[in-house]
């Protein structure tokens, strides 16, 4: 696979991506802004046929980050999507209408990260108990620092 | 629609003895729909991987299954080693790769005994069974350990198969690849199993897609992903082998591909022994020194699929994220497709075809006598007992006791 043209390419068809770039041998990471991720997911899950692998949510210095991972298993590939959520206001629409199986991933980031997905079919805890605590998500930063 | 039962399988799954919670809404025998509940087994390892350094995160992951200890490892290798870009020696891809090929063969021969056992064929169960414990022998000769090996590292591994150990594991595994071939023989031509599980629980390609499903769950539906071959790693490129394949998507396509993998790991494991001679003994490991801010993508092929781990890394010694996801969680959601309007017995074996792992792992440490409360072995009295049991295995096999495989209690 020749990922220079495959990147010429993308740009093209999406021009309002912020960067490509590859991480690793094999790995291509897309940032994009969160409007984008709608027809991307919709290119290349449906259009191209690659496989949903899983959703990565971290929090950062700028925000939530997160980045969903899909496989070329064509070529062994790993195209992943990394957009970025602002903290005062983490949401970001909900995948499921096209991939049916990111549902339970967007689950465990709203109970972990307290990310909201917004149109998701099932939104009640996935991990945690229901009598877990209201507004504690564990994996935000300001509880990593005092762990540590 | 008549009126709708409800019947719940969970928390304590009657058969797999792990934690988790199917809600089954049934008209009459038939399931219409279904709900799951999970988190019973949820220990926040993401969260302590985030503590530990980049090695200790082995031990750590490899905690995660009971069964396939080892996979976990194997991608977390992959991801960690791509950050700096090591490249490892090749005796040490071949140990690797031997590893995790006798643990796809455990870890199959196990699934086919719960398979037959939750069919109520409980011969099947214990010849599988049987013909599993030379394997974990053989793990706790190469590695120590029946489970949780604890022989991978960044950069290698840490003991290596030496030529006195190969000899015997040849041994093992014709004598593996015997029962495996009567094994075969047996559940294939089994009207029993035809019956049963022909056109049950049939997962289209499509499903497979749309939920992501991985490993023999896709396979079996003539989806034909294996990591091992698509994005290859540790030792898979040097060994000739093919990729199993069925188009039925039923649960007996699912047997057949495992069934048939334990065949293909069986050679795949001959082959890099052969190879392991032309390598020089003890060249197993490289030198990393720190590993560099970036980004760590791997994945592996396990038994039940692809494992996939995401590591982010700030040049600290240990990773900002750690994210894993087991194969599991991407085949258990087809439960969906493969119950919903087959009846409740067929759903018992439907949840079990995907060989689903709710990631348990538990330890005893302590033997109490129930009635006088007294204490009868503790742990470094375990912990010895384990060791002369496996020095038993070793005097049979005529193997002396070698160095790297004594503890301190």
């Amino acid at each position: 696979m020749n990922i220079e043209k495959y990147i010429e390419e993308f740009k093209e068809k999406f021009p309002d991506i912020i960067k490509a770039e590859v991480v690793n041998k094999k790995r291509l990471m897309v940032y994009i802004p969160k409007s984008l991720l709608k027809d991307i997911t919709d290119y290349w899950f449906t259009g191209l046929q690659y496989r949903y692998i899983i959703v990565s949510a971290m929090d950062s210095k700028d925000g939530f980050e997160l980045i969903y991972h899909f496989s070329d298993d064509r070529t062994g590939w790993v195209m992943s999507l990394n957009l970025m959520l602002s903290h005062d206001n983490p949401e970001i629409e909900s995948m499921t209408s096209i991939v049916y199986g990111i549902e339970w991933i967007e689950r465990e980031i709203m109970d972990i990260l307290g990310v909201k997905f917004i149109d998701h079919p099932k939104p009640n805890r996935f991990l945690f108990a229901e009598d877990w605590p209201e507004n504690e998500y564990p994996y935000r930063r300001k509880i990593r620092q005092e762990d540590r | 629609m008549g009126k709708k039962t409800i019947v719940p399988i969970g928390p304590y799954h009657p058969l797999l003895e792990e934690p988790e919670f199917f809600k089954l809404y049934c008209d009459g025998e038939t399931v219409v729909d279904m709900e799951w509940e999970t988190g019973y087994n949820h220990r926040g390892i993401e969260k302590i991987c985030e503590s530990k350094t980049f090695e200790q995160v082995f031990y750590v992951v490899e905690r995660i299954c009971g069964i396939c200890s080892t996979s976990h490892p194997f991608a977390y290798a992959n991801a960690v080693e791509s950050i700096p870009g090591v490249d490892i020696p090749v005796r040490a891809k071949l140990v690797r790769s031997i590893v995790g090929e006798l643990e796809r063969v455990h870890s199959h021969l196990l699934w086919v005994g719960l398979a037959g056992h939750f069919l109520g064929y409980n011969t099947v169960f214990m010849w599988a069974w049987k013909y599993r414990e030379p394997v974990l022998d053989m793990f706790e000769i190469i590695t120590g350990n029946r489970n949780n090996y604890a022989m991978f590292t960044i950069g290698g591994v840490r003991r290596d198969v030496d030529a006195d150990k190969a000899a015997k594991l040849l041994q093992v595994l014709d004598d593996v690849k015997k029962k495996t071939n009567m094994l075969i023989g047996a559940v294939m031509d089994d009207p029993v199993f035809h019956a049963r599980l022909k056109g049950v629980g049939v997962l289209t390609p499509k499903d497979i897609h749309d939920f992501g499903a991985v490993g023999p769950t896709a396979r079996a539906s003539g989806v034909d992903i294996d990591i091992r071959r698509d994005d290859p790693y540790a030792a898979y490129e040097m060994l000739n082998w093919k990729v199993i394949t069925a188009k039925e998507g039923d649960i007996f396509a699912k047997a057949e591909v495992r069934l048939l993998e334990l065949l293909e790991s069986i050679s795949m494991i001959q082959q890099c022994l052969e190879l392991l001679k032309k390598e020089k003994e003890g060249d197993i490991k490289v030198k990393v020194k720190d590993i560099p801010p970036g980004i760590g993508i791997g994945h592996a092929e396990a038994p039940r699929g692809e494992v996939f781990h995401f590591v982010k890394s700030d040049g600290s010694n240990s990773p900002v994220r750690h994210k894993i996801r087991a194969p599991s969680y991407t085949n258990i959601p087809t439960f969906r497709k493969s119950c919903i309007g087959g009846t409740i017995s067929d759903a018992a074996i439907a949840t079990a075809a995907v060989d689903p792992c709710y990631c348990c792992t538990e330890r005893m440490t302590q033997v109490y006598d129930y009635n006088t409360r007294k204490r009868i072995l503790n742990a470094a009295e375990l912990i010895k007992l384990s060791q002369k049991k496996t020095q038993d295995i070793r005097d049979k096999l005529n193997l002396s006791s070698s160095t790297d495989q004594t503890w301190k209690v």
